[in-house]
């Protein structure tokens, strides 16, 4: 009897060199191993962002997306995750210069989650005091209730606008309302389908995996960098792969397809 | 237990259950099933005890909204106190017929449905001001981004096909040969990414979302 279940051995044995190859360069990194990273634009706007609302005295608007999802889901239950993540990094930012962060989500388990968060980022500035649960909002999921947002950007009309987390078509008509208000905005997400609408309507953009080491890439943390590394190294691997797949396969060879099982 | 132990047990927790659900998923043995629907069955109950806290939150917010008189919502919260409990009890009563009961039906369609459709039509307006602005010929890319918006327009179109055969034959080419590869690349890099994140989290090495942890 096989112990691998079937047409899974070549997903397991990427994942496995994945895994390998991300602890290993985790472990250079923590032993001095010098690995640098690029930098997004959109990481480094955060501060930005947080410091136009503090001139303008206006709140910063954040969501991690209003589609109708939960933490289950598999499409979009980590990058709401990754969103928090940087919710966290913003809130902290936001509480040393005195500006409110008010958080929108359809999403009813992350609320703890996110409560959390922005409690733990109050407590850490030695504000634990100003942290009021009038800051996160939970709109419910339908495309009506998108309004509530709206509503929000028009009335309240924030200095920042941050769209980070699984994104559907509330993408494109939250992107607008922050443009229309002038508000600075910062969009990321691995939905493809939603990427042209958030690169049309926002100033920075997180595209696809950079959404997942944003958060991670503001520590700086060695083991962060070592795992992005291990990443570049293997979209090499994996665009080796497709080259001489591609090359064989007009060729008439097809080894590699059949190898990949596809 | 301090709050260092509570981190640690989560993440000691989150390791345990992603190593047995990705052994699940590989590996043929048998004896992972049983574990595998029990943590499952579980993680549907904490996600329902989740929402039961946001629910009690949600509460408890308008609550001292209306409490507070907060000028312009705490007759906003107010509604929601009320139809909250209402639509909750009307479904535990009626737990055979559910949302065909009569009253629930009454409400769901000259309400909600009819105030729903009001403000979905809202957000068209914005839909068609984000597709001008994307549409604005400012730089090189924004105008290749235009033609090729209009060619597969056109092609989606029938009236394109009558202004020029060609039209289809470029929207389609552009679609499968323009859009596929670019939409896989960041499909890969975002899977790539992903499998990064959950090592990480594994690791106990992702802490964001667990109150913060960005030293």
């Amino acid at each position: 009897m096989a112990i691998i279940s079937e047409g899974t051995l070549i997903g397991f044995a990427l994942l496995v060199l994945a895994f390998v190859l991300f602890y290993l360069l985790m472990y250079l990194a923590r032993t001095g191993y010098k690995i640098s990273a690029r930098t997004f634009p959109a990481v480094v706007a955060l501060p930005e962002a947080v410091g136009r609302a503090a001139e303008m005295g206006k709140p910063i608007y954040y969501t991690t997306g209003l589609g109708p999802t939960t933490l289950n889901d598999p499409l979009n239950g980590l990058q709401i995750l990754a969103g928090i993540s940087i919710l966290g990094y913003v809130t902290r930012l936001a509480v040393k210069s005195g500006v409110k962060v008010f958080y929108y989500t359809p999403v009813p388990d992350s609320l703890p989650l996110v409560e959390e968060t922005m409690r733990t980022a109050y407590l850490a500035e030695g504000k634990p005091e100003e942290f009021d649960t009038n800051l996160i909002n939970f709109a419910a999921d339908q495309d009506s209730s998108l309004t509530a947002s709206l509503g929000f950007i028009q009335r309240e009309k924030p200095a920042s606008s941050i769209l980070l987390g699984g994104f559907y078509y509330e993408s494109v008509v939250l992107g607008e309302a922050g443009n229309i208000v002038g508000a600075l905005q910062i969009g990321g997400t691995a939905n493809t389908h939603q990427m042209p609408f958030m690169v049309a309507t926002c100033d920075y953009m997180l595209l696809s995996e950079e959404l997942y080491a944003a958060s991670a890439t503001i520590a700086g943390d060695p083991d962060v960098l070592g795992s992005l590394k291990g990443e570049d190294i293997l979209k090499m691997i994996i665009l080796l792969i497709l080259v001489i797949g591609a090359l064989l396969s007009v060729a008439g060879v097809n080894t590699i397809i059949d190898i990949l099982g596809i | 237990m301090s709050q260092i132990y509570r981190k640690q047990l989560v993440f000691v927790l989150t390791a345990i259950v992603a190593i047995i659900m990705v052994m699940s998923y590989f590996f043929t043995y048998e004896g992972i099933t049983p574990i595998t629907n029990q943590i499952q069955t579980w993680a549907l109950i904490i996600q329902l005890i989740a929402i039961g806290i946001g629910a009690i939150s949600l509460i408890r917010v308008h609550y001292r909204t209306i409490q507070r008189r907060v000028p312009g919502r705490w007759f906003l919260s107010a509604w929601l106190l009320i139809f909250f409990p209402l639509l909750t009890l009307i479904g535990l009563v009626n737990l055979a017929t559910g949302t065909m009961n009569p009253f629930y039906d009454w409400v769901f369609t000259n309400v909600y449905v009819q105030g729903g459709q009001t403000m979905y039509a809202i957000t068209g307006f914005y839909i068609f001001s984000a597709a001008y602005r994307a549409f604005r010929a400012r730089t090189w890319d924004a105008a290749l981004l235009l033609i090729a918006g209009c060619i597969v327009m056109l092609t989606n179109a029938p009236i394109g096909e009558v202004i020029w055969s060609g039209f289809p034959v470029i929207g389609t080419w552009l679609l499968n040969y323009g859009q596929v590869p670019a939409m896989r690349t960041f499909l890969i890099t975002a899977a790539l990414g992903l499998i990064a994140f959950g090592f990480r989290a594994l690791l106990g090495k992702e802490m964001g979302f667990y109150g913060g942890g960005m030293e």
